[in-house]
């Protein structure tokens, strides 16, 4: 099922049509930007409003914001150093095991939006 | 025996009957009418111990009805339905029997109101479950089976083991609220964590599920880790052991979700985090707590139904949900894109989705009762959920870089078991007093103040802040072909290749001992055939002078000694 050369968008459905914008580069900086944007806002309505809050850390302006940062770089940061030591070849566990199995056909309706 | 007719009688009954019908709509809508049936039966049920009967002169319960049960029941029931209708096209009269079993054993087992009867149906979840992994028919699916039953047939032994030591010590075999102390609770407490996939007991999770069908995958992830949330918020409330192991259950599968290539194992990582929430709620065992874990267990049914949906639906059409092959599939699978982002968001939480209304009620007595730093990792988990489920996901599999695939849009019956999903993910999370009303205690909780949406979106969009920057760097690693090493390794490779190792030495000291003392055996054989063989000393005949001569020479000596 690979791209074919003749792959005409217009056998996609029409909401898949509309959605190809996203092909553009240009629409994704787009997106991206109006999230650095978005997050500015965000962090400055913390000294907007009076916070209802339980933990002495809560009140730390933009706390949510600069925990879910931090710790979701270190999660990843982390993650990658877990493969050093984890990663293994798909065919580790084989035979004993699905991963390196190709899914069955029986078990699925392969088709494309050419067929 | 019984003056209401216990709802899962009905699966069986329609497990019974369905191979008698033609394997077409009609056995299909059959499938899906039984969870119907079902429902409307939990649904008017009254209160109360239903189904006594003393069998061998103890006394069991079939039907105990109370809200913490209703709302268990229904919610499986509701699961059961929507996976059903996910899994119309399907034929094989070996996986419907099972789903149906499945399903039943689950709904008989939260209204089982003794030791006996849960064990019973505890087992019948392992039995009846472990054929949707079969079903894939591979010799990879069928070892992946092997260790699942095992693992679960194991854990029913033990539950079998705790409730027999628990009739000895208490006379009793009601299960009710239960104090860890004796052996036997202990064990039934063992028992329910294999099933809840506590840390170190939870590869099953992560090795069955994706080993399952497309559809099997989806039924699988509804009911046994649910049915043990059940089983510890009813035995074992305010356990506050249960609010660290819940802790770390949130926290180190969010680890291997990142690194995960096969998308359907990362669902089942993060399963194994939502599970985490719901084990603190039981831990902490406030009326607030004990509500939000019943809360979070209805809204994750249903949003990891979904994903798990979106993500079959996917592979359905493609043939694999790693990952390293998939993306781009926006542009032709773009309903199922936008039910996988919709589950996505109902597990991160986001305001307006299910996950928003009840995680909150957790994460925020955590605060309430004083476990900062429990708080502390379940925010950063709710943080790393995201990061995860709610990006990685729909990420990998609809956008990225652009796969080639260009597979069609998921079938209608599929597109519509997601449709109703994602509506009610939505409706929860938008309008959620109809569920808080179901809850086993009474509500006074606003999930929706200033505050809360606030600081959600900050905690929520700064994460997506963190995965944009880290992809744009290129520090976000990559999606690889591989397999990462977890606690399974050390009964797949680890005692295996000890025992291995084992056997070959015990088999080489005993046959370098056999060596030495067949050696040592010849050498004395030889010396006595030496000495006394034909051709020995001991056997020369001595001449008569000989004996003459020693025999004087005794006699001498003799006289001698005499003589002085």
């Amino acid at each position: 099922m690979a791209r074919k050369a003749e792959d005409s968008t217009k056998d996609y459905p029409a909401l898949g049509r509309k959605l190809l914008w996203l092909d553009n580069m240009k629409n994704v900086n787009r997106i991206v930007y109006g999230l650095y944007g978005l997050c500015a806002v965000l962090f400055l309505a913390d000294f907007f409003y009076k916070k209802k809050t339980y933990v002495a850390i809560e009140n730390f302006p933009g706390f949510y914001a600069l925990y879910g940062f931090v710790m979701c770089a270190a999660l990843v940061i982390c993650a990658r150093g877990m493969r050093i030591f984890l990663m293994r070849d798909e065919k580790y566990y084989a035979p004993k095991d699905v991963e390196s199995e190709p899914f069955p056909e029986s078990d699925m309706e392969r088709e494309t939006v050419h067929d | 025996m019984t003056e209401y007719f216990p709802p899962f009688l009905v699966y069986v009954i329609g497990a019974i009957v369905l191979p008698f019908l033609p394997n077409d709509g009609r056995r299909a809508s059959l499938l899906l009418v039984v969870p119907l049936i079902g429902a409307s039966m939990i649904w008017s049920m009254p209160e109360g111990m239903h189904g006594l009967m003393v069998l061998a002169g103890v006394e069991m319960n079939f039907l105990r009805v109370d809200k913490l049960s209703t709302i268990f029941g229904l919610v499986f029931s509701l699961a059961a339905f929507l996976s059903l209708l996910y899994a119309w096209h399907v034929r094989d009269t070996i996986q419907q029997v099972a789903t149906l079993l499945y399903a039943g054993s689950a709904i008989g087992a939260v209204f089982a109101g003794d030791l006996g009867s849960l064990f019973i149906f505890w087992e019948g979840t392992a039995i009846a479950s472990v054929f949707l992994i079969w079903a894939r028919r591979t010799e990879g699916a069928y070892h992946t089976g092997m260790r699942y039953l095992i693992i679960q047939i194991a854990s029913g032994v033990i539950l079998l083991a705790g409730a027999v030591l628990f009739y000895r010590d208490t006379g009793s075999l009601a299960f009710e609220k239960m104090t860890l102390g004796s052996l036997g609770t202990w064990l039934i407490f063992l028992a329910f964590g294999i099933k809840c996939a506590f840390p170190l007991l939870h590869n099953w999770l992560q090795d069955s599920y994706p080993a399952a069908t497309v559809t099997g995958t989806v039924i699988l992830s509804s009911f046994t880790t649910k049915l043990a949330v059940y089983a510890l918020a009813r035995g074992f409330p305010g356990t506050e052991m249960l609010i660290y192991i819940g802790a770390t259950m949130t926290l180190f599968p969010i680890f291997y979700a990142v690194i995960e290539n096969d998308l359907r194992r990362v669902l089942a990582y993060s399963l194994n985090n939502q599970l985490g929430f719901m084990v603190v709620g039981i831990g902490i065992g406030t009326e607030l707590s004990l509500n939000g874990t019943a809360a979070h267990a209805f809204a994750h049914i249903l949003y990891k139904s979904l994903l798990f949906m979106s993500v079959g639906a996917v592979l359905f059409r493609t043939g694999t949900a790693k990952g390293s092959e998939l993306g781009g599939l926006y542009r032709t699978m773009p309903l199922t894109m936008i039910f996988c982002v919709i589950g996505a968001a109902s597990i991160s939480a986001f305001p307006l989705f299910s996950g928003f209304v009840t995680k909150s009620l957790i994460l925020s007595d955590a605060a309430h009762e004083g476990y900062y730093i429990v708080w502390g990792i379940l925010l950063f988990a709710s943080a790393g959920v995201f990061h995860h489920s709610g990006i990685k996901i729909p990420y990998f599999a609809f956008f990225a870089h652009d796969s080639g695939l260009r597979p069609k849009e998921a079938p209608k019956h599929m597109l519509w078991a997601m449709g109703i999903t994602a509506f009610l993910c939505v409706a929860i999370g938008v309008y959620p007093e109809p569920l808080y009303a179901l809850l086993p205690y009474e509500v006074e909780y606003v999930p929706y103040t200033t505050t809360h949406v606030i600081t959600q979106l900050q905690l929520l969009f700064f994460s997506a802040l963190a995965f944009t920057v880290l992809m744009r760097t290129g520090i976000y690693p990559p999606e690889l072909k591989s397999v990462n090493l977890d606690f399974d390794w050390t009964y797949r490779k680890l005692f295996p290749a000890i025992l291995r190792h084992a056997a070959n030495f015990v088999s080489t000291v005993m046959a370098a001992g056999s060596h030495f003392i067949r050696r040592k055996r010849e050498t004395v054989i030889r010396g006595l055939y030496q000495s006394h063989g034909p051709e020995g000393r001991m056997a020369k005949v001595w001449p008569t002078g000989s004996m003459v001569l020693w025999i004087a020479i005794i006699l001498s000596a003799t006289l001698i000694v005499n003589f002085f």
